[in-house]
């Protein structure tokens, strides 16, 4: 039955290929950890989208409970993570995961720079790789306002400083991201989770999208 | 290799014919020493075994370390002092610099992040000879080396100096302490003209020092605290005669939360 | 190679989906129970409300009352007035639950002055007797819910969980 169903669509969108391609593809002995124990550091690439995944999950989760209003922000975090079954855990991995998916990345990053993995003809996806690292900084900085408690609130003010501090367009800047010109507030929360919610995430999936597409037609960096 | 089923749409010329289709993606790593593996199963389960270690250990500290919570954001908390997430605590420390802060914040906000963030990205080119050992280009690995140094430096110097214990109190969860109490009685005249009332909030509810409703202490025991100091509370805070301090420790031996 | 043999791809690929499924049960085993709370989480037995109706007042014409009780809706608490119709018959009391079985507007007493005697909901004509019951030929697929009464130490009328209507 399912054999039926997967001919009839391959019959007329010719799937084969595609998924054939990413299963068949050989993978070289020296990324390998089983060959060679110190091959490991190829596997950080790999972890950091695991938890990129996990945090995609939680996060979908998370919302189900979360109000983005300063009024009830707060006690719904509150509220999840006391009085829902699992909800200390569900929250746990979204907070650890932002820690973890910091931390993977940043291995991973240094992996490919020691390695020379950037060298033509990959300059381009070094480049997007890049702009995922930003993009993560990016949800984790808006990520960490969302449960509105103190540390919260101090620590974009400290950040929003920052922002402000450009010349010339920093206060358009900080009007921006705060929502108003001089409170840190309502208008605050509701945009930063917009941010962490909907832009940075579509920013970041177009760009992994981007990344392993170019990993798949380049393939893997020789051994060195 | 095989690829695909081979399937033809005879007749339609929006479809390539698969035979006049170009073998697409990387070369095969045969040209590579040593053994190659198939993606699917065979490196995959390789991959996911790591993952599933991983995700234990994931598991395990997510479980024995709650994420934490404090209390709800209240900007007029001026107590407070703020430190960003940890990955962010580099660019915080830089900031405190004389050279990056003042006059010259810009240096520290966007120059020097600006550059090191411009260097990452332009790397490649940049970079561009042929060798990709770390030791046979000293160069791009020793500028690496110096800004991983520097920020693990950084990092360490912004919370080397952070008195965890009082972060905590600050950010506690703290139970609403109402209480009642005359505002023009003589203890609470006392209290609201003394330095008690800094740490110890204008409702007795605590801030930096505990809350003072219900300790459960004795006036004898509230005025030797107020003489001889307790914990991170330094002796001889109060700066009035000994007469008001009596009636002061008298008065808030008496407050009882309120029901 | 004969059938019943399992090839070393295939025993691969089961270990790999075997993997592959106790990752995706640690990722999701929790975030599925937390989502799936609610539907799980036990109700504790609504309290009784007190109403400022004396019992003793009640009559065998239907009355409305409102009453108001303290609502927890997870984080968020809130005052809510809902509403009930009352009548006596015989010794006991019967409070009927307002919301129409069709589809969740508000019914009222011989509102509609065709049927005088008549529960009527005016979002799509339907009709219940005196004691809940849906007439048929009209839109409601069941009678009225009804709540528990009883009555207070100093005689007021108190209302309890809403449950199936028994009378019918």
């Amino acid at each position: 039955m399912l054999n039926k169903i997967y001919d009839w669509v391959d019959e007329r969108l010719d799937i084969t290929p595609i998924w054939r391609d990413i299963a068949d593809h050989e993978v070289p002995e020296h990324v390998n950890p089983a060959h060679h124990f110190s091959a490991f550091v190829y596997c950080f690439g790999g972890l950091t989208f695991f938890v990129t995944v996990i945090q995609i999950l939680s996060g979908m989760f998370l919302t189900m409970y979360y109000v983005p209003d300063i009024e009830n922000a707060w006690n719904s975090v509150y509220y999840l993570q006391n009085e829902v079954a699992f909800g200390e855990i569900v929250r746990g991995m979204h907070h650890w995961g932002a820690s973890l998916v910091i931390v993977m990345m940043f291995l991973h990053t240094l992996r490919v720079f020691f390695t020379g993995s950037y060298k033509k003809p990959r300059e381009l996806n070094w480049m997007v790789g890049v702009g995922i690292f930003g993009i993560m900084l990016g949800l984790g900085f808006t990520g960490y306002l969302l449960p509105w408690d103190m540390k919260a609130l101090f620590a974009t003010k400290v950040g929003i400083e920052i922002a402000a501090s450009v010349p010339f367009i920093g206060g358009a800047i900080k009007t921006l991201l705060a929502g108003d010109e001089v409170i840190l507030g309502a208008q605050t929360l509701t945009r930063f989770f917009a941010i962490h919610v909907f832009f940075l995430p579509a920013a970041l999936f177009g760009l992994l999208a981007a990344h392993f597409i170019l990993i798949r037609r380049q393939g893997i960096s020789g051994p060195l | 290799m095989h690829r695909g089923k081979g399937l033809k749409f005879v007749g339609d010329s929006r479809v390539l014919h698969p035979s006049s289709r170009k073998k697409k993606g990387p070369k095969d790593y045969s040209e590579y020493p040593g053994k190659t593996e198939a993606f699917w199963p065979d490196f995959l389960l390789k991959e996911w075994l790591i993952g599933s270690v991983f995700l234990v250990g994931y598991l395990i500290l997510t479980v024995s370390h709650p994420a934490p919570l404090e209390r709800q954001a209240d900007p007029t908390d001026t107590a407070y002092t703020a430190l960003p997430d940890w990955y962010f605590l580099f660019l915080y420390q830089l900031l405190k610099y004389e050279f990056a802060s003042g006059p010259y914040n810009i240096i520290g906000a966007i120059i020097i992040p600006g550059i090191a963030f411009m260097a990452l990205l332009l790397v490649p080119f940049l970079d561009t000879s042929k060798e990709r050992r770390p030791f046979k280009r000293p160069l791009p690995t020793g500028f690496m080396l110096l800004a991983i140094a520097s920020m693990i430096f950084l990092t360490w110097e912004s919370v080397v100096n952070v008195d965890w214990d009082a972060k905590r109190a600050a950010g506690e969860i703290r139970e609403e302490v109402a209480v009642e109490f005359d505002e023009n009685s003589e203890g609470y005249q006392l209290y609201s003209t003394s330095s008690c009332i800094g740490c110890h909030g204008n409702a007795f509810e605590g801030g930096l020092g505990p809350t003072l409703v219900g300790t459960g202490l004795s006036a004898e025991e509230i005025y030797d605290i107020a003489v001889n100091g307790v914990g991170t509370m330094p002796a001889g805070t109060y700066q009035g005669t000994d007469e008001e301090l009596q009636k002061l420790s008298e008065f808030i031996s008496t407050l009882e939360p309120a029901e | 190679m004969s059938n019943n043999k399992v090839t070393r791809r295939q025993f691969l690929s089961y270990t790999l989906t075997g993997v592959g499924g106790f990752m995706a049960a640690g990722m999701l085993m929790p975030m599925v129970r937390f989502a799936i709370d609610p539907v799980l989480q036990k109700k504790d037995g609504a309290d009784f409300v007190l109403t400022d109706l004396p019992v003793a007042d009640i009559t065998e014409e239907p009355t409305r009352v409102d009453f108001n009780f303290e609502q927890i809706d997870a984080w968020y608490s809130s005052e809510v007035t809902s509403t009930a119709w009352v009548y006596r018959d015989g010794d006991t009391i019967v409070a009927l639950s307002p919301i129409c079985k069709h589809l969740g507007c508000t019914v009222g007493w011989a509102t509609d002055s065709a049927h005088p005697n008549r529960f009527f909901c005016a979002c799509h004509a339907g009709l219940y007797e005196k004691n809940g019951k849906n007439v048929p030929g009209t839109p409601p697929r069941g009678p009225l819910d009804m709540y528990e009464v009883r009555e207070s130490a100093d005689g007021l009328l108190e209302l309890g969980p809403v449950v199936p209507n028994t009378l019918v």
